[in-house]
């Protein structure tokens, strides 16, 4: 079971030492349907800039976002998001955040100028606030003509940007991503994801922004909080899931069989290690052992051409691969 | 507000924030309000979906001017029909109004998911729902209210008693309220669940054209089996003759074959509020649903 995280690892995750109030907060958050848990005692914190929420399919990374907005009510516990409670203050809340829900919720008959202008009025903009903030924002998101065509014509990669534009009309104060890059050609997805990150620090409103892909929030977040069927399974910067690990790659000239060859001699000479693809991952030596001169010296002996000598650094993946350490 | 400071810098991307007043939830209600009651008329809309609800208006026009040209030359006493029996004898173009507009308030935010939009704003799921119905109810009142303001102004026109028109204009408007409130209900409701807008259609029609000619033939049998009281019963289950029925009990000439006597006419007012209040609860329900999916 999850213990509930401490101060000091609340403190930890908070703002990247902005010293800034938490955009996100909660405690103990919980939501049954039934049987089914889709988050379990959830304690997190959340700070400005850019946060990756990581996850399965059902990790409970939407649930998260409807409680939040209050879409949801959870079964149990607390939140806060930009200061306010959910349950007391949930107008409050969705006056200042903006929402991208994971599915379709475009009329089709309806164009993206037209339609991006209406719910920065629900919002509370003024007329003509909402309609220069709506062009402004097309723009920022990328979509210049096809604006003003119904959005039952558009392509996925229009559909995500108008469903994009409509969640930061308001200039809200946070955004909650759902997906955003789910379905976008390797083009688009990069696109969506400068995107983002300009988003979080340029245009300076907090992003919660979750997906199942762990690689591209590895690009764009600062920060990474990931679930694994409801529970937290790590919250910290995105720095320390890829921090170097202590673990040395080497590669040397040729195929495996050298590859082996090199293993074998520096697993003599006292160094444990495995293969690794086309290299060798050297674990971390004990104190006082000088491992690159040992690698240095051993393919000098071996004859071996020694192309690569480098650390070995983590990745985000890596979370779910020692998945029992849960938080 | 001030204690979160951004910490982003602004590049010449151009990108700026909004620093102008943002409106609380009522103006948000009264904008959502104006815009629904426009788009069921098909304004702000495209040019296609203007046509049906300006032809049935047309159409429940043309015979009040009638009325109003026949007044005006030949010097009648009194207009040939009360407001109430006029608004009557066009229940099915009012009901076909109805039923083909109610799709457009209740049932796209549903069917394309834009609902969920709505409700991570600040209006909750219950305003919401109430203004959408509010719309509708004006929507209706004003398709129901134009003949009869028409009609009204013959009736000015022709010299005809003021006070007596006035009178009979007031009852006619109060009871035109219920009955396009009880309307927009039963449509809305039926059109925020059947999310096809044919079917909404057709069951909107089953449930007030369909059951208004069942009602009418179970008061009819009644009457002939003087067996009034079933009749009267019977009204409950149909907006048109609760309509009726109250316009009667009200002294105005309307055609009803079991009028409700006695405590009956708070019987009906006390019902069509219920299925009022019963109609706003299943939409909330129903928002709230397809909003946290």
């Amino acid at each position: 079971m999850p213990q509930r995280v401490g101060a000091a690892s609340v403190r930890r995750v908070t703002g990247e030492s902005t010293g800034l109030a938490p955009v996100i907060e909660t405690a103990g958050l919980t939501k049954h349907y039934g049987s089914v848990h889709a988050l379990t005692d959830l304690t997190v914190t959340v700070g400005h800039g850019v946060t990756g929420l990581v996850g399965a399919n059902g990790a409970g990374k939407s649930t998260l976002i409807k409680i939040l907005l209050g879409l949801l009510e959870p079964s149990k516990g607390q939140a806060s998001v930009l200061g306010h409670d959910i349950e007391l203050a949930s107008t409050q809340i969705r006056q200042v955040v903006g929402y991208m829900p994971e599915h379709d919720c475009l009329p089709p008959d309806v164009s993206a100028s037209d339609f991006v202008v209406h719910m920065a009025r629900m919002s509370g903009l003024g007329a003509s606030a909402a309609r220069e903030r709506a062009a402004d924002v097309l723009r920022h998101v990328g979509l210049d003509e096809e604006r003003y065509r119904p959005m039952g014509g558009y392509s996925t990669g229009m559909k995500q940007r108008a469903k994009l534009a409509q969640a930061l009309v308001h200039d809200p104060r946070l955004v909650f991503l759902d997906e955003p890059t789910n379905g976008l050609d390797p083009a688009a997805r990069n696109d969506m994801l400068r995107l983002i990150q300009r988003i979080g620090n340029d245009f300076g409103i907090a992003v919660l922004v979750t997906s199942h892909l762990l690689g591209e929030l590895e690009q764009v977040s600062d920060h990474v909080v990931v679930l694994d069927g409801g529970h937290l399974l790590r919250s910290s910067a995105t720095g320390d899931f890829l921090k170097q690990t202590g673990n040395l790659l080497v590669e040397v000239i040729g195929t495996t069989t050298e590859r082996d060859a090199l293993g074998e001699a520096l697993a003599k000479a006292g160094l444990s290690c495995r293969p690794r693809g086309p290299m060798v991952a050297v674990d971390p030596p004990p104190p006082g052992v000088a491992a690159h001169d040992i690698i240095r010296d051993v393919a000098a002996e071996l004859g071996l051409g020694l192309m690569r000598l480098q650390p070995d650094r983590g990745h985000l993946e890596d979370v779910f691969l020692d998945g029992g350490a849960r938080v | 507000m001030s204690e979160y400071h951004r910490s982003g810098v602004i590049h010449d991307l151009g990108y700026h924030g909004y620093v102008g007043p943002r409106e609380g939830t009522a103006t948000i209600a009264r904008t959502l309000f104006v815009t629904g009651l426009r788009h069921t008329y098909g304004l702000g809309r495209s040019g296609k979906s203007k046509v049906l609800p300006f032809v049935l208006l047309a159409m429940s026009v043309v015979p009040a001017l009638i009325v109003v040209g026949v007044v005006v030359l030949t010097k009648l006493p009194t207009l040939p029909t009360s407001y109430p029996n006029y608004v009557n004898q066009t229940q099915l173009l009012i009901s076909l109004f109805a039923a083909a507009q109610a799709p457009v308030l209740f049932s796209r935010d549903l069917r394309y998911r834009s609902i969920v939009l709505y409700l991570a704003r600040p209006l909750s799921a219950p305003l919401f729902a109430m203004t959408r119905l509010l719309s509708l109810t004006a929507a209706i009142l004003l398709f129901t209210a134009v003949p009869t303001t028409l009609l009204f102004l013959g009736a000015l026109l022709a010299g005809l008693d003021v006070s007596d028109q006035v009178n009979g204009l007031l009852k006619a408007l109060t009871l035109q309220i219920l009955l396009a409130a009880l309307l927009a209900g039963i449509t809305g409701l039926i059109s925020s669940i059947s999310l096809r807008r044919g079917f909404a259609i057709v069951g909107s029609v089953m449930a007030l054209i369909v059951v208004s000619g069942v009602v009418t033939s179970i008061q009819a049998i009644a009457t002939t089996q003087d067996s009034d009281n079933l009749g009267v019963v019977a009204g409950l289950f149909s907006p048109w003759s609760i309509h009726n029925g109250l316009a009667r009990a009200w002294d105005v000439d309307v055609a009803v074959l079991t009028p409700p006597e006695g405590a009956w006419p708070l019987a009906y007012s006390l019902v069509a509020m219920l299925v009022v209040a019963a109609c706003v609860l299943g939409l909330v329900a129903r928002f709230r649903k397809v909003g946290s999916r």
